[in-house]
C-alpha cells in the first residue's frame, strides 16, 4: 500500500497560537499547534490533548455535525467544532477556545448539558401520542401549512449553540431558551400530537416565550439554519390567541 | 482506589436505538416499582451510531411488499449466513416498530404527495422499502426517542464507561457491571437483575472508519473476557466512500453517502480516469463490497490520489443539481474545505459496520443468565453482510424486544446477585494498569493498530497477511502494556480513556483476525484473495470465537436453515424476483 504524507511537509511550517480555557487555573492556557490544510477546531483541541497536554478535557462523538456534542465558544462565538475549518475562524494567527456559554462547566471545555435538556422536557418538547403501535401510519398531506411549519423546525440536533448564543438565557437562567421552544413550536404544528394543553401552559408560563426579545442570535448561529426566533414568535401568537379565547369565554 | 456501589433492577448500557428502545419498553412493561437505569459512555442520545443513520429504515409497508420479501432480501444479502429466526423477527417486528416510531414516539417521516409514507430505494433490495426523514433519519429517530426517555422516570448514568461484566461467584449468572464514572474518574459497581448490553460494535480499529468516536468495541471486549461466544467476528463491512482528508483530522473516514454513486457520481483514480468498469459491470453502482474492493485494488496499483485514495466526482451532473439533491453532504464538505458539488473530493473505503457480535437468541438472551445483548453488539441477524437500512431496524426492533423480555424476566428474579470479588478486583486492576506505567504517546499506538488492521485484515485478506496482522497487533499490545499516563487527575481524563479504548480494540482486533484466518472462503464482507470462492451455500458455516482455558478458540458451526434452505424462497411462484425498476 502506498502511503503519501498528507499535503507534503510544508503544512507544518505554520503554527497557530491557541488559547484554551482551563478549569484548574480558571483562565486561558496558550498552546502552539502545527497548522494543516485539513483541520477543524476539534482537530486542534485533539492535537493538544494527544501531543501536548494529555489532561485537556473536551467532548465529541460523531465528528460530522450530527450528534451536537462538541460545541464550544470559538473566538467568543458558539460553534460546532467538528465542522468549523480552522482557516475560517483564525484571527491574527490565533484562536481562543472556551466551553459553551450559559451551561455549567464540568472540566475545561466540557459542559453539563442537563439544564438544557431539563428545559427541553419542561417546555413539553416531547411528543404526546394519539395513536398506538398497533395502528397503521396515517396519511399526512405533506403540503399543509402546519406540516411544513412543523418540518421547518424539526431538524434540530440539540447542540445548544443557540442556547449559548442567547442573551435572554444569560440574563434569566430560568428562561427555557430557543431550542426547547423551537421544539415546542414544531409540536404545536404536529397534528398527530395530543399534548397541546400542558404545552401551552409551559410555553406561556414564567420561563416561556415572552422572555424572548427577538434579538435573533439563535437564528444567526444555528449551524442547521433553523430559525428559533420565528418559532418563538409563532408561540407568542398561539399564546395570545389562547388568551383571547379564554377572555372571550369568561366574558 | 475507591469503589462506589449502586443497585438497580434493569440496567441498560448504551443510548443508541437499542438502548433507548429498551429503556422505553422496560419502563412500560416491568412490574410497578421496577427501577430502570440507563448508562452511557457519552451523553444520552448523543453517543453511538443510530444518530448517524443517513439512509433510513427498512420495513415491509408498501403495497406489494411483504415480510417474506424483506426476509429473503436479508438472507440473500447476508449470503445465507444469518440466523434465520433473528432475521425473520427483525423483518416481522419492523412493521410494528415503525408504527410505534411514528405513532407513539412521534417521528416525522417523509411522505409521498398522496400522504403515504415515502420509501426509497436502497442497494441489494427487491422493493423500495426504506422509510426515511430526508438524509438525516437517525437524528430524527434518536432525538424523538431521547425526549421520550428523558421525560420518564429512568435513572441516568451519563459519561459512565462500562469496563467489566461481573459474574456471580459460581459464574452461573451476571451480578452487575463495573463502570468508570468519567466525570469523577472513580469506579462504580452497579448490580442489576437484568443487564442489556447495547454499546454498539463499531470497527474503529481500522485506519479509515465511519463510526462515532466513542465507539471502541468495549462491549464485545467485555463479553469476550466474560467467556461469552462471539459469532461472525471476521465480518467487517466497508463503505466504499469515506472522506479522505489526510492524517491528523477526525474528518478522515467519515462517510460520504451511498446515494452519490447511485445518482451517477464517478469514481476517478489518481490519473483522473474512471476505473470501476474494470471491476464490475455496474461500475460505480455495484454493491458496497464490490466497489470497496475495486477502489482498494486501484490504490494498490499505485493509481492513488495525493492522500492515497481515489476521487469522487459529481460535477458532470451539474453543480447546482448536486448542491440541491445532496445539500447536507455538500454543506458538510464545504464546511471542511471541500467542493463536492463542483470539484473532486478524495475518498477511500472505510470500516463502517460490524456484523459480528455476541451469540444471542431471538429474545436477546445470551449464554449468561441476566445478560441480554441487542443492536450492533449482537451477532447473527445480518450474517456476512448488512443491507443498508437494516441497521436501525435491527437496533430498534431488538432493543424493544430486550426491554420487554427483561421486564418479564426480572419479575422472576428474587434478588440482586453478589459479585465474584476476584473478578471485580481484577477488572479494576486491569483499568488501573496504565496509571503505574511511564507516560507515553498512546495515539501513536492507535495509529499502528489501525495501519495493521487496514493493511492486513482489511478489504482483501490472505493467510499470509492475516498472520502478519497478528504479529503486528501483538507488538502494539506489548507496547501498550508498557505505556501509561500520569495519574494525578483522573476526572474526565480522555488520555486514560484513550488507553482503555486501545485495550478493547486490541482484544477485538485479535478476534477479528483469528476468525478471518478460520474462514477459508469469501462471503459478503469477508474476502480472501487466496480463497475467492464463496463455498457451497448448503454447507454454510459461521465462526464462533470464545475465550477458552488456553486462549482464544475459533470453531465453525453449520448454519441452521430453520426457515428456508438455499435454492428455496418464501416468495410465491407468481411473485417476481424483484419489484425494483432496473437503474438506467
Amino acid at each position: 500500500m502506498k502511503h503519501v504524507a498528507p499535503g507534503g511537509s510544508a503544512q507544518f511550517e505554520n503554527t497557530l497560537k491557541v488559547s484554551v480555557w482551563r478549569s484548574d487555573t480558571d483562565g486561558y492556557q496558550t498552546f502552539l499547534v502545527p497548522q494543516q490544510d485539513s483541520q477543524t477546531v476539534l482537530d486542534i483541541v485533539t492535537w493538544i490533548q494527544q501531543n501536548d497536554d494529555p489532561t485537556l478535557s473536551y467532548r465529541f462523538a460523531c465528528r460530522v455535525g450530527m450528534c451536537g456534542s462538541c460545541a464550544m465558544m470559538v473566538n467568543g462565538e458558539p460553534r460546532w467544532t467538528c465542522r468549523t475549518h480552522v482557516s475560517k475562524v483564525t484571527q491574527n494567527g490565533g484562536l481562543e477556545i472556551a466551553p459553551l456559554r450559559n451551561l455549567p462547566v464540568i472540566k475545561d471545555l466540557v459542559v453539563d448539558m442537563d439544564p438544557f435538556f431539563d428545559k427541553w422536557v419542561a417546555a413539553e418538547g416531547v411528543f404526546e401520542p394519539s395513536l398506538t403501535r398497533n395502528d397503521p401510519i396515517e396519511v399526512a398531506d405533506p403540503t399543509t401549512v402546519q406540516r411544513q411549519q412543523a418540518d421547518a423546525a424539526i431538524e434540530c440536533i440539540n447542540c445548544a449553540v443557540c442556547y449559548a448564543a442567547c442573551d435572554s438565557v444569560a440574563a434569566d437562567p430560568d428562561y427555557l431558551g430557543p431550542a426547547a421552544l423551537n421544539r415546542a413550536w414544531s409540536l404545536v404544528n404536529d397534528v398527530r400530537d395530543a399534548g397541546g394543553g400542558p404545552r401551552l401552559d409551559a410555553i406561556s408560563g414564567a420561563g416561556g416565550c415572552q422572555n424572548c426579545h427577538s434579538m435573533g442570535s439563535c437564528a444567526q448561529y444555528c449551524p442547521n439554519d433553523l430559525n428559533p426566533t420565528a418559532s418563538i414568535a409563532g408561540l407568542k401568537w398561539e399564546t395570545a390567541k389562547s388568551w383571547m379565547k379564554q377572555g372571550w369565554l369568561k366574558w | 482506589m475507591q469503589l462506589e456501589r449502586h443497585d438497580t433492577d434493569i440496567l441498560i448500557l448504551g443510548s443508541g436505538g437499542a438502548g433507548l428502545f429498551a429503556a422505553l419498553h422496560a419502563q412500560r412493561m416491568a412490574p410497578e416499582g421496577t427501577k430502570v437505569t440507563l448508562a452511557v459512555k457519552g451523553l444520552i442520545g448523543k453517543s453511538g451510531c443510530t444518530r448517524m443513520v443517513q439512509g433510513g429504515y427498512n420495513v415491509a409497508l408498501g403495497k406489494g411488499d411483504s415480510v417474506e420479501r424483506h426476509f429473503m432480501d436479508t438472507i440473500n444479502g447476508g449470503k445465507w449466513l444469518p440466523n434465520q429466526d433473528m432475521a425473520w423477527k427483525l423483518c416481522k417486528l419492523a412493521v410494528e416498530r415503525i408504527q410505534e416510531l411514528e405513532n407513539e414516539v412521534g417521528c416525522f417521516f417523509d411522505r409521498n404527495p398522496d400522504g403515504t409514507v415515502h420509501q426509497k430505494a436502497f442497494a441489494g433490495q427487491t422493493f423500495d422499502r426504506t422509510v426515511h426523514k430526508g438524509d438525516l433519519t437517525g437524528i430524527e429517530i434518536i432525538s424523538r426517542l431521547m425526549e421520550q426517555v428523558l421525560k420518564r422516570p429512568v435513572e441516568k448514568l451519563q459519561e459512565h464507561r462500562a469496563i467489566g461484566l461481573i459474574p456471580t461467584r459460581d459464574g452461573s449468572a451476571l451480578s452487575g457491571v463495573l463502570f468508570i464514572d468519567m466525570r469523577s474518574g472513580g469506579f462504580r459497581f452497579v448490580r442489576a437483575k437484568a443487564v442489556l448490553m447495547a454499546t454498539g460494535g463499531g470497527p474503529t480499529m481500522y485506519k479509515y472508519h465511519t463510526p462515532s468516536g466513542d465507539k471502541t468495541m468495549d462491549g464485545l471486549a467485555m463479553a469476550l473476557r466474560a467467556g461469552l461466544p462471539l459469532r461472525d467476528m471476521e465480518m467487517v463491512q466497508f463503505h466504499p466512500t469515506g472522506l479522505l482528508a489526510g492524517e491528523g483530522t477526525r474528518m478522515t473516514g467519515t462517510v460520504l453517502e451511498e446515494g452519490l454513486r447511485g445518482a451517477g457520481g464517478h469514481l476517478l483514480n489518481g490519473a483522473g480516469n474512471r476505473f470501476m468498469f474494470d471491476y464490475a459491470d455496474k461500475g460505480e453502482r455495484a454493491t458496497r463490497d464490490v466497489v470497496s474492493r475495486g477502489i482498494y485494488d486501484e490504490m494498490r496499483k499505485s493509481n492513488a490520489s495525493p492522500n492515497g485514495g481515489v476521487y469522487i466526482s459529481m460535477a458532470h451532473l451539474g453543480p447546482d443539481f448536486v448542491a440541491e439533491k445532496f445539500n447536507g453532504m455538500v454543506k458538510r464538505c464545504a464546511d471542511c474545505g471541500f467542493d463536492l458539488a463542483g470539484g473532486r473530493v478524495e475518498v477511500v473505503p472505510t470500516a463502517h459496520y460490524f456484523m459480528g457480535g455476541v451469540v444471542v437468541d431471538a429474545d436477546t438472551r445470551t449464554a449468561m443468565e441476566g445478560l441480554y445483548v441487542a443492536g450492533e453488539d449482537a451477532g447473527g441477524a445480518h450474517g456476512s453482510n448488512r443491507l443498508g437500512g437494516n441497521g436501525v431496524a435491527n437496533s430498534t426492533v431488538y432493543g424493544g424486544v430486550a426491554g420487554d423480555v427483561m421486564a418479564r424476566d426480572v419479575a422472576q428474579v428474587n434478588g440482586l446477585r453478589e459479585p465474584n470479588k476476584d473478578v471485580l478486583d481484577g477488572e479494576i486492576a486491569r483499568a488501573m494498569h496504565p496509571l503505574s506505567r511511564k507516560p507515553g504517546p498512546i495515539q501513536n499506538l492507535r495509529t499502528q493498530l489501525q495501519d495493521a488492521m487496514w493493511d492486513e485484515v482489511g478489504v482483501m485478506r490472505t493467510a499470509h497477511g492475516l498472520k502478519r496482522g497478528l504479529d503486528r497487533i501483538a507488538l502494539v499490545e506489548d507496547e501498550l502494556m508498557e505505556t501509561g499516563l500520569a495519574s494525578g487527575n483522573l476526572a474526565f481524563n480522555l488520555t486514560w480513556h484513550d488507553w482503555l479504548n486501545m485495550r478493547s480494540l486490541v482484544d477485538i482486533s485479535q478476534v477479528i483476525t483469528h476468525a478471518a484466518i478460520a474462514r477459508k472462503n469469501s462471503r459478503g464482507a469477508h474476502y480472501r484473495e487466496d480463497f475467492p470462492d464463496s463455498g457451497a451455500m448448503e454447507d454454510s458455516a459461521y465462526t464462533v470465537a470464545q475465550m477458552g482455558k488456553t486462549g482464544l478458540e475459533v470453531s465453525q458451526l453449520p448454519v441452521e436453515f430453520s426457515i428456508v434452505r438455499p435454492g428455496e424462497t418464501l416468495l410465491g411462484d407468481d411473485e417476481p424476483e424483484t419489484l425494483v425498476e432496473a437503474a438506467e
